[in-house]
């Protein structure tokens, strides 16, 4: 019995031992005791399956098809508007910018310029523009400060002042010069948002 | 006739018994040590294929995690960013554009690049639920769930890690005490925040704002008077109020 306790003892010392201890750093993928049920042959977000020929889970639609989540048009002449997801589809102001050739002055009618749409304007550029164009837009992100990259714009000059609505929603889906593009990034109702911010930030500034 | 069984054949049951006991707790205190998440995920740090480093971009830079992880707010998953996010800030002519640490992004994005293959970055993923588990991250963060709750400060990760055990037992922890852990929405990425930075008055008359009471009677309500910092607690039960939060806690809601 003595002996029994005592190699029992050091069985448990050895393994805990050899083991590590709890929160130490690792590399290797974790153990699972039962992986049958943690990780099921199926398509997930982001990951590979090899059941598609490229081996990309994430499939792109079908030409000529209306993914799921998308809303069908009620009146199918009006052909496909916006959708759940709000990304640009179609070829209205609301999506693109631009009426035909040219940049379109104003908001478009599908948005609502209030203090919410401004606010969530202001929480949108400061995720996604603070860090070259600076809290106050005036091109003087974080970024300049540590690197010697070309100036980023100051959002607060008079040519940009001068930019029609539809320029700035058109800048920030496809992007200008080193800029990239945000559309797929940005959803289009905070393109807006965020070009709405913009020109209350210019208009503060005063003339 | 002579005695059969020697005398300590007595006591055999009984230190068999003894023995197996001890045999059996010592397998079921292992098997908590080292088979349960705590032991088999905390510190998981795998190498990635580029070496981002979250304390240089989130703290250092202070970029927002929503810069990268786009759709945290709209999606249940929240997801790795496009390498187009990454060549926003680092393609041609941009930050560190020759880094040779940035390779994989080269090959994913530069179409100048001699091994150009257009596939996306492989990145590891360190936070995996099992697949019969599923957790949504909209419903967390537009409901004060800070991503510091379950994924730690990655804000100070160089390599990040798996920092919490995110066992069905820390679920279950955060459901049952929810006012522990609720934020204001506007601090859901600031890592560092402390219910008792939040300043109080701004914080009452929102509350007040939608709740129907004065701020005076509020502050009276929970003790807090001039010159008094918030807690969590406090803060917590207000946005449990005002937002109507009652995480569930039946099976179905995770196991569908």
């Amino acid at each position: 019995m003595r002996w029994f306790f005592l190699v029992l003892a050091i069985l448990t010392v050895t393994i805990v031992s050899a083991l590590g201890p709890r929160g130490a750093k690792f590399t290797s993928p974790p153990f699972e005791l039962f992986p049958d049920m943690d990780r099921q042959y199926k398509v997930k977000y982001q990951k590979p399956s090899h059941f598609f020929a490229d081996n990309q889970g994430s499939r792109k639609p079908i030409a000529g098809t209306v993914p799921l989540g998308f809303v069908q048009p009620i009146d199918a002449s009006a052909g496909i508007g916006t959708t759940n997801l709000d990304f640009s589809v179609g070829s209205d102001y609301y999506n693109t910018g631009k009426f035909e050739d040219f940049f379109g002055e104003g908001f478009p009618e599908q948005v609502k310029v209030d203090e919410e749409f401004l606010e969530r304007g202001q929480q949108r550029f400061e995720i996604n523009c603070t860090v070259c164009h600076g809290k106050s837009g005036n091109g003087q992100g974080v970024v300049s400060k540590y690197w010697a990259i070309p100036p980023t714009a100051n959002l607060l000059d008079p040519r940009v002042k001068a930019l029609p609505e539809g320029q700035l929603f058109w800048t920030i889906t496809h992007g200008k010069g080193l800029m990239g593009p945000y559309n797929g990034a940005i959803n289009v109702h905070d393109r807006w948002a965020i070009v709405a911010y913009v020109k209350a930030l210019q208009a503060s500034t005063g003339e | 006739m002579g005695n059969i069984f020697p005398r300590w054949i007595n006591l055999l049951p009984i230190k068999l018994i003894i023995c197996l006991g001890a045999l059996a707790t010592v397998i079921a205190g292992l098997t908590w040590y080292v088979a349960t998440p705590k032991f088999t995920r905390v510190g998981y740090a795998p190498q990635q294929p580029i070496p981002f480093d979250h304390s240089l971009h989130a703290g250092q830079l202070k970029m927002d995690c929503r810069y990268c992880h786009t759709f945290v707010e709209d999606s249940p998953h929240s997801n790795i960013p496009a390498a187009q996010t990454c060549w926003n800030c680092h393609g041609p002519g941009k930050v560190k554009a020759d880094s040779p640490a940035l390779e994989p992004l080269r090959q994913a994005m530069d179409t100048d690049n001699e091994n150009y293959t257009g596939d996306p970055i492989r990145w590891v993923q360190i936070h995996e639920t099992p697949d019969y588990a599923y957790f949504n991250h909209a419903a967390h963060v537009n409901r004060g769930v800070s991503c510091v709750e379950c994924h730690g400060k990655v804000n100070e990760m160089s390599v990040v890690y798996h920092a919490k055990n995110l066992s069905m037992g820390f679920c279950l922890d955060c459901h049952r005490n929810v006012d522990e852990h609720l934020r204001p929405l506007d601090q859901i990425t600031n890592l560092d925040w402390e219910a008792e930075d939040e300043n109080v008055g701004e914080f009452y008359a929102r509350i007040a704002s939608k709740s129907g009471k004065s701020e005076a009677e509020l502050m009276e309500a929970d003790g807090i008077g001039e010159g008094d910092s918030l807690t969590q607690k406090i803060v917590g039960k207000h946005l449990q109020g005002l937002w109507n939060v009652h995480p569930p806690q039946d099976c179905a809601s995770c196991h569908r």
